[in-house]
């Protein structure tokens, strides 16, 4: 027997088993002993989010002219003529009679000028030919528009849109989107599904859940786990905002209510001036505007405001705190404001995240949920007590089949040793690299057991072809034999795992990593050392 | 009937001829599930859209029933100590209010919803990537064999084996589902290895080949009643565990995917040893040949 100690296979084998063992002993931790196994929701206890970002990328051919002179004529009943120089960032609307700036201002156009000339009314608009396109997208799709680029034109929707309604939209002012795929694809931008995804984490972080996994798939899908929470609350935690509030400090530590996060009325993307200062535009409702005026005079913000700053909060939890920039203040005194900017200084990623706090947590897009479920814990537990006895009775099964077979203990007792051997290296396998055990994954585990005395038949079958154990050359050409057809068949049964991966968001990926893990297992380390040992106690039993 | 008379009594065409009769009856019921539903099988909940709940069985059917009127119910049935309430397609508002009722009203309720989206998106998966796992499992048994005959009948097999397993799930009421369709893709892996071994057996070792087939069939059977014994094993917990204890229940996906094996591995047995092994003797005993000569002897 000091033979095959030194068989570089059964080493490894052994190596391989201990290491397992090691990997899966339970270790103290929070609540008491635990081994590393993860196990998935199915056995946990847990609900699921599959949501679709609803979007597209669209790169439309547009003329701002023709936008303009159906903007302004259908909203002021009657024709008009639009002028714009090359490269200008303002458009001339000459139209007959008068036009208020209210009218104008209600098209989306604030920055304007408005002034009669005679019988006639000339408009003057400050907007480029992009901010023309992305008005008219915006208040016909009645969504929000990103601008993704000029070359080629193209911009992301964030809402449910088809090809054929956005077209349209379009042929109402001579626009057409490019051909095929480029002109309009569905999907969001990868920055949009990651400020997606960010929001969420952050959202789910915030109500204190431990264990989270917001995934992506395909740039257009998030999947979101989340262990103890029903699929009641999980809906409800991704479609419902955070209380968005704003405070302003009264004495040191105190501060009183301004207003809530329903007064804000708009939000647009940070900005950054010419000195990198960073800083969120947002624009309050007229109630918050009086409010937020009435707030700033009360507590003398307006006269002292360094000692009484403006504070915002998201779920109670400060986000930011400044005071009023001296202008604002002194306008204040004055008249209610509308439009605001929250100044962060140089630290554009903290204009961002103020810009996602200023949302409410509210996604960019429009998500729709696709699938969700849930399993409670305690059905969950059910579960798990219950597929470990099939894997229990599996095993059993098998080995009694095989006992049946061979009647020989000396060959049944390596062979399930062998088999439940490779069911702790998957384990292990699945403990080091963080696999989820769900459902899925443990009929895998089951069902390679099944394959794996499978290949153990065929080597022992092999090798006992002529009724004895061989010796010498034909021992090994009789192994070698065996293991072709173990790898045949491993080789096939990996191929077909595959699909496994991708279809239903990798539902059943979990399946197929343990299969091919257990086939892999087998084929390079359980099996080799089998084919070794059962050998040898066969030839000493000789 | 012994091994050995199983092996060698039956001329070799005709045994072929009844696994593929087999086949042919399995293509036709596929075929006849194709023509009224427009798909060769039942599509399952996942792959057609809508919701599955499962809670324990506290009420009557008929209380339970009454609960969900206005929801587009499609089944109720009681399955080990468990109603499985099968639903219909739900906009969103209204899945929302179903979920929070029955989080309110039952004790550990399952819920499982499949939206269009997700349900068309598994079905196109599925159209391309089951062809396509199949077609790379051919790949490599050519690469494998090298001789297109042998190549084909191994191929033959396993395509067979899946056909069948599909043909019994229609007979038996199981649908499809993410995990009907692990288990027929194991299949494949199944299929070929009892085949490899029958191949290697009968071509590349010496004597008469009814013996090698009998020597090989031994092996072979003990394989599939090894890895019968095991799935029948997941199949019984699957299914009946909730006859033991009544905090157990049944486990749909293992029920799935047990139930297709079993169906898959006796059709592998005869599609092993009735058709293949007659196939191989067919091609031993072909009279021209100089290569069949010398394996015969």
């Amino acid at each position: 027997m000091t033979e095959i100690t030194k068989d570089p296979r059964v080493i490894i084998f052994f190596a391989a088993v201990i290491a397992s063992l090691l990997i899966l002993a339970p270790m103290p931790g929070e609540g008491g002993l635990q081994t590393r196994l993860k196990y998935g929701l199915d056995l946990e206890g847990g609900s699921w989010l599959q949501l679709k970002l609803q979007g597209a990328i669209v790169q439309p051919q547009l003329d701002p002219i023709k936008i303009l002179e159906k903007q302004f004529g259908d909203a002021l009943n009657r024709p008009v003529e639009v002028e714009w120089r090359q490269g200008s960032t303002e458009y001339t609307i000459a139209v007959e009679g008068r036009a208020t700036k209210a009218q104008v201002d209600d098209l989306g156009y604030p920055q304007s000028t408005v002034t009669p000339r005679g019988n006639a009314t000339r408009i003057t608009i400050s907007a480029s030919p992009v901010g023309v396109m992305m008005n008219y997208l915006q208040t016909s799709l009645d969504s929000d528009v990103k601008y993704l680029g000029p070359d080629p034109l193209s911009f992301e929707i964030r809402s449910n849109v088809t090809r054929e309604s956005l077209e349209e939209i379009l042929a109402v002012v001579g626009g057409t989107l490019a051909p095929g795929d480029a002109g309009f694809s569905e999907g969001v931008t990868e920055e949009t599904v990651d400020e997606t995804k960010q929001i969420l984490d952050r959202k789910l972080n915030r109500l204190g859940l431990a264990d989270i996994k917001v995934r992506v798939v395909d740039n257009k899908f998030i999947l979101i786990d989340l262990a103890g929470v029903t699929v009641t609350d999980a809906q409800d935690i991704v479609g419902k905002p955070g209380i968005f509030e704003i405070r302003i400090q009264t004495t040191a530590n105190e501060s009183i209510h301004v207003l809530y996060g329903g007064e804000i009325v708009d939000v647009s993307l940070p900005t950054g001036d010419q000195s990198g200062n960073w800083g969120v535009p947002f624009t309050l409702s007229e109630e918050g505007a009086l409010a937020f005026q009435k707030a700033a005079i009360d507590t003398g913000a307006t006269r002292n405001r360094m000692d009484h700053e403006v504070s915002m909060h998201l779920d109670n939890e400060l986000i930011f705190s400044a005071p009023l920039a001296p202008d604002l203040a002194g306008s204040l005194e004055v008249a209610p404001l509308r439009s605001m900017v929250a100044q962060v200084g140089g630290d554009s990623q903290r204009a961002h995240d103020l810009y996602i706090h200023l949302r409410e947590g509210a996604l960019p897009v429009n998500v729709e949920i696709i699938g969700s479920g849930q399993v409670t814990a305690a059905l969950g537990d059910q579960f798990k007590k219950q597929v470990f006895i099939a894997g229990v009775l599996a095993m059993l099964a098998a080995g009694l089949m095989v006992f049946l077979r061979y009647r020989n203990p000396k060959i049944v007792v390596p062979m399930v040793a062998t088999s439940f051997s490779e069911v702790l290296m998957m384990l292990a396998v699945a403990a080091l690299l963080n696999w989820q055990l769900d459902l899925a994954a443990i009929a895998g585990l089951i069902v390679v057991i099944g394959t794996g005395i499978d290949h153990l038949v065929i080597i022992t079958d092999e090798l006992l072809y002529e009724g004895k154990m061989p010796s010498g050359k034909v021992y090994l050409a009789r192994l070698s034999s065996a293991f072709g057809i173990i790898m045949a068949a491993a080789a096939t049964t990996i191929v077909a795992m595959l699909p496994l991966f991708g279809m239903g968001f990798g539902a059943f990926k979990s399946f197929a990593l343990i299969t091919i893990a257990g086939v892999l297992i087998g084929v390079f380390i359980a099996r080799p050392a089998f084919g070794r040992i059962v050998g040898k106690i066969m030839q000493a039993d000789q | 009937m012994d091994p050995e008379t199983f092996i060698s009594k039956y001329e070799p065409k005709k045994m072929v001829a009844i696994s593929l009769a087999v086949l042919a009856v399995a293509l036709a019921i596929l075929g006849f599930t194709y023509l009224k539903t427009g798909s060769p099988v039942n599509l399952g909940v996942e792959f057609t859209g809508g919701t599955i709940i499962t809670v324990p069985v506290v009420e009557s059917e008929g209380e339970i029933t009454a609960k969900l009127v206005g929801y587009p119910v499609l089944d109720i049935r009681e399955v080990g100590h468990r109603f499985m309430i099968q639903l219909g397609p739900m906009d969103d508002a209204e899945y929302r209010e179903l979920s929070a009722m029955i989080d309110a009203e039952y004790q550990d309720p399952e819920i499982k919803y499949m939206g269009p989206v997700y349900s068309k998106r598994l079905q196109e998966q599925a159209k391309t990537y089951i062809p396509l796992s199949f077609l790379f499992m051919a790949v490599v048994v050519f690469l494998i064999f090298r001789t297109p005959f042998v190549s084909m009948t191994v191929i033959l097999a396993a395509f067979s084996d899946i056909v069948i397993a599909a043909a019994c799930m229609t007979l038996a009421g199981v649908d499809l589902s993410l995990g009907t369709v692990a288990a027929l893709l194991m299949l494949i892996g199944y299929s070929v290895d009892s085949n490899i071994l029958l191949n290697n057996r009968v071509l590349k070792r010496k004597g008469r080949t009814e013996e090698k087939v009998l020597g090989a069939f031994k092996t072979g059977i003990a394989m599939t009643s090894t890895t019968l014994s095991a799935v029948f094993a997941l199949f019984l917990v699957s299914a009946f565990s909730y006859l033991v204890s009544s905090s157990f229940t049944q486990i749909n996906i293992l029920f799935d995917i047990s139930v297709v094996l079993i169906f898959g591995l006796l059709a592998g047995l005869m599609n092993t040893w009735v058709m293949n092994s007659n196939a191989l003797r067919w091609y031993l005993a072909r009279p021209k040949k100089a290569g069949a000569r010398r394996h015969k002897r």
